[in-house]
């Protein structure tokens, strides 16, 4: 026994002293700003803007998948609006990533809305996945150990420093077009396609923090023929109803959101263009400032920030 | 769960089991153990697990059969006049080779059918277009069960045990199912035998303190083997193993010993793993790898590699082959003709050719893995003929085929033959194989290393200096234990503060350097698609 009680705090004390140095370590590695010459990956950059915005600033928060970044355009938002926005959305984001993202935006923001775009939800994923990125949450050097080959002396005793962020905040402009068929697009059914169980406790985990940071969840389907259809949209209306969610779905809504699926569109269907994210972000922004009377910043003296963030988004996207 | 070396395995399944293992009552450990394995074949295969269940229950049925026919004889003796017994005697060998037979056929025939199907049939199909018969055979496509090239090899050395009387049947259905279904080995084996696993597994042993830091120790050691060197290297193979039309000789012979070592750090990395974990559970699972590009020659290779499949085919086809009567009175009548030496060499090598022709299929249903079977048989067949010639050359130049620098040639010689067999095993086909060679022959310059080229394949200088500091350190771990010295004991007796140094050194050896995460592709072990 005397041996057995010897032996646990033994390894008890290896243990400790491994998640130290995983901890120190973690710390070293983990970029010391969000920009990618810090050793931010480049499909993380964008999302990781949020750091660099002042604090308590944003308005709406919205999470999701290159559908998010390809429909929803914060400046039009802001140049027609007033409010601010920033998309946390990556290519293919899993749910627990989207978590990842709300949750790490919440720490310095305190949106009135947060916005999750539907795709990510019917994303599966395997429980391998799940528990690296745990895993890589508690100790950051698992998601930025290959760092090892530009870590430079200053990343030993730099504190950590988010300055940096997106002048399109988080949208990606791409003007590229590429027809859609609309042969099988949203064909009238019944069926509701199942939300997989590991996405569906995340949803839990996000309605549940955004209830303590007192921001509105709402679920928003942005159009798309190849990856939305009735069946999940019975879905998530369904899920919607149940948690006393605001839905929407785009894709029903042909009147709000007039997508010409020969013109808007860059991948025929995948994703939407810059004039589909044009029509989105009009109609989005409206309805987001009338229904939750989202504050009007333009006119802020104290911050011109996204006023010059503005004129160069409108380079881009004007030529 | 798909790999071994995945984080849910090691940090949530495997903890698990242990935990639940280390709970329960000696005498319900198996259960642990069976349950565990169960559920780690669903996970993997979800439906195809009846395929497992079916060769356990065929299995045991079969092995009851075969027993209760040599109870039977052995009565039938006991009471026979001794002139009879000889005709018993081969009445009962007739009926258990039937009984064997048919269950060789059924578990072989599930395998053939499972696996090489579409193979056979595609070529069917091209041989009938060939000859313009204006027939067309389905080319069926089925899902493969993990780990049936390995649990089926296990079945069958059951049966052949029983047969020839090494083990006795089990009447246990469960300590069979353990044996069949062990879940650190069923992915890609080592290939078990019934006398070395089934009662250790079925005893449900005590965890030791020993067994599980040993045990986490390999399998730290096997992660470091396949993240830090295989994965990595994995970058620059599919790169140009996908498009080797581009590239020079050079880049393809670089390409060729890049994938010989990843095979080797991929399956003898994973092997650690597999047997670290059974360490755990104080379940000794036999070797698989004992430092192989130590070998002299091919036939010394194959001792060393995949050990356990090498002495599967060894014990169940070379020798029964070997020992049947035709071949016994071809050796016979070649030993007259051609002497001790090409005689028996000459009715040898027919066993030999069909050992290395399994060996290259059971790899896989392709021409290249019949391809890779038969260029080893040639090998070991040329070494054979030739050795009393290079015994001649190497006594008339005055070389001690014992001094070092012999041996380093020796060693140096085999490795690259074994690298370019690998490299028509890994082509993505006998055709692709073919035109690397003939690329790698002919078309050898060393520009893409002079224009520093070889460093946008997919690894760059950093990549390539962590893959030969890592590989160093195996390299050096290897030198030790061809020289007896255990590792982990001369590890383990040293003071704490060394002691600890050196695991935590390793595990951050894996965490930094190890090939996962953004920019990388998991790599699935390699062997588990076999």
């Amino acid at each position: 026994m005397k041996k057995q009680i010897a032996l646990l705090i033994k390894s008890s004390c290896f243990l400790v002293l491994l998640c130290t140095l995983m901890l120190a370590a973690s710390y070293l590695f983990m970029p010391k700003n969000n920009h990618k010459a810090f050793g931010v990956n480049d499909a993380e950059m964008l999302a990781r803007g949020i750091l660099g915005e002042r604090e308590n600033s944003i308005d709406v928060l919205v999470v999701g998948d290159s559908e998010a970044y390809s429909s929803i355009s914060p400046m039009q938002m802001w140049e027609e609006h007033g409010f601010r926005s920033y998309l946390c959305s990556t290519p293919a984001q899993p749910l627990y990533d989207s978590y990842r993202y709300l949750r790490q935006a919440l720490e310095r923001q305190s949106p009135s809305v947060v916005v999750l775009e539907t795709n990510a939800i019917f994303r599966p994923y395997k429980l391998n996945d799940y528990l690296l990125s745990r895993a890589k949450n508690l100790f950051s050097i698992l998601r930025y150990h290959d760092r090892w080959k530009s870590l430079k002396v200053n990343d030993f005793g730099r504190p950590v420093e988010y300055t940096w962020t997106d002048d399109l905040k988080g949208f990606r402009y791409n003007p590229a077009v590429a027809a859609a068929s609309t042969k099988n697009y949203m064909v009238p059914t019944d069926a509701v396609t199942p939300i997989p169980a590991l996405n569906e406790s995340c949803l839990q985990d996000m309605i549940t923090l955004c209830q303590e940071k007192n921001a509105e969840l709402i679920l928003v389907s942005t159009p798309s023929t190849i990856n939305w259809n009735q069946a999940r949209h019975n879905s998530i209306a369904a899920f919607a109803k149940e948690n006393d969610l605001t839905y929407l779905d785009l894709n029903t809504m042909p009147k709000e959101v007039p997508i010409d699926w020969a013109r808007d569109t860059r991948d025929r269907g995948d994703h939407l263009n810059f004039a589909g994210a044009v029509k989105v972000s009009a109609f989005l922004g409206k309805y987001l400032q009338e229904t939750y009377s989202l504050p009007d910043h333009r006119d802020a003296a104290h911050d011109s920030s996204w006023n010059d963030a503005l004129g160069r988004y409108r380079n881009i996207v004007r030529g | 769960m798909t790999s071994y070396c995945s984080l849910l395995y090691l940090a949530a399944f495997l903890p698990a089991v242990v935990l639940v293992y280390r709970i329960l009552p000696q005498r319900l450990r198996w259960v642990a153990l069976l349950a565990a394995s169960y559920t780690f074949f669903w996970s993997v295969s979800g439906k195809l697990l009846v395929f497992l269940l079916f060769s356990t229950v065929s299995i045991h049925h079969f092995g009851l059969w075969l027993s209760a026919e040599q109870q039977d004889r052995d009565y039938r003796l006991a009471a026979a006049a001794p002139a009879e017994r000889k005709a018993i005697r081969q009445r009962f060998m007739r009926r258990q080779r039937r009984i064997l037979l048919f269950a060789s056929l059924l578990h072989v025939g599930i395998l053939i059918t499972l696996k090489y199907a579409a193979f056979f049939s595609t070529n069917l199909n091209t041989l009938l277009h060939a000859l313009r018969f204006p027939v067309s055979l389905p080319v069926p496509a089925f899902l493969l069960p993990i780990g049936i090239s390995f649990y089926t090899l296990q079945a069958l050395s059951y049966l052949l045990d029983v047969y020839r009387g090494t083990i006795r049947a089990d009447r246990n259905l469960a300590r069979l199912a353990l044996f069949l279904g062990f879940f650190p080995q069923i992915m890609e084996g080592p290939i078990c035998r019934y006398g070395q696993t089934a009662q250790q597994l079925w005893e449900g042993r005590p965890i030791t303190w020993q067994g599980l830091t040993f045990g986490m120790q390999r399998i730290l050691f096997g992660l470091i083997k396949k993240i830090v060197i295989a994965d990595r290297l994995n970058l620059l193979i599919k790169t140009v193993f996908n498009d080797y039309a581009l590239y020079d000789g050079g880049v393809i012979a670089l390409a060729m010993v890049c994938y010989t070592c990843q095979l080797y750090m991929d399956f003898s990395g994973t092997m650690d793993v597999v047997i670290g974990s059974a360490e755990i559970f104080g379940v000794r699972l036999p070797e698989n790898f004992r430092q192989p590009f130590f070998s002299r020659s091919i036939s010394e290779f194959w001792m060393r590699w995949h050990i356990t499949l090498g002495t599967w085919f060894k014990d169940y086809v070379f020798y029964p082959l070997s020992m049947s009567g035709p071949l016994k009175k071809l050796t016979g009548a070649a030993r007259r003709r051609l002497g001790n030496h090409y005689g028996p060499l000459l009715s040898g090598s027919f066993a030999l050719g069909v050992v290395w022709l399994c060996n290259g299929l059971w790899h896989g249903a392709g021409w290249h893995y019949i391809f890779f079977g038969l260029y080893h048989f040639a090998l070991i067949l040329a070494g054979s003929l030739f050795d009393p010639l290079a015994q001649r050359v190497t006594g008339f130049l005055h070389i001690d085929r014992n001094a070092l620098p012999y041996r380093i040639f020796q060693i140096v010689r085999t490795a690259l033959l074994v690298c370019v067999g690998e490299l028509f095993f890994r082509a993505n086909g006998l055709r692709a194989g073919l035109a690397m060679f003939h690329t790698m022959v002919t078309d050898f310059t060393p520009v893409s290393f002079l224009n520093r080229s070889f460093l946008t394949l997919g690894m760059d200088k950093q990549d390539f200096i962590i893959v030969a500091v890592a590989v160093g350190l195996i390299l050096l771990i290897g030198i030790l234990r061809e020289r007896g010295m255990s590792l982990r004991e001369t590890i383990a007796s040293r003071p704490v503060a060394l002691r600890w140094s050196v695991y935590y050194a390793a595990f951050f050896f894996l965490v930094i350097f190890g090939a996962y995460g953004v920019g990388y592709v998991p790599v699935d072990p390699i062997y588990a698609a076999f």
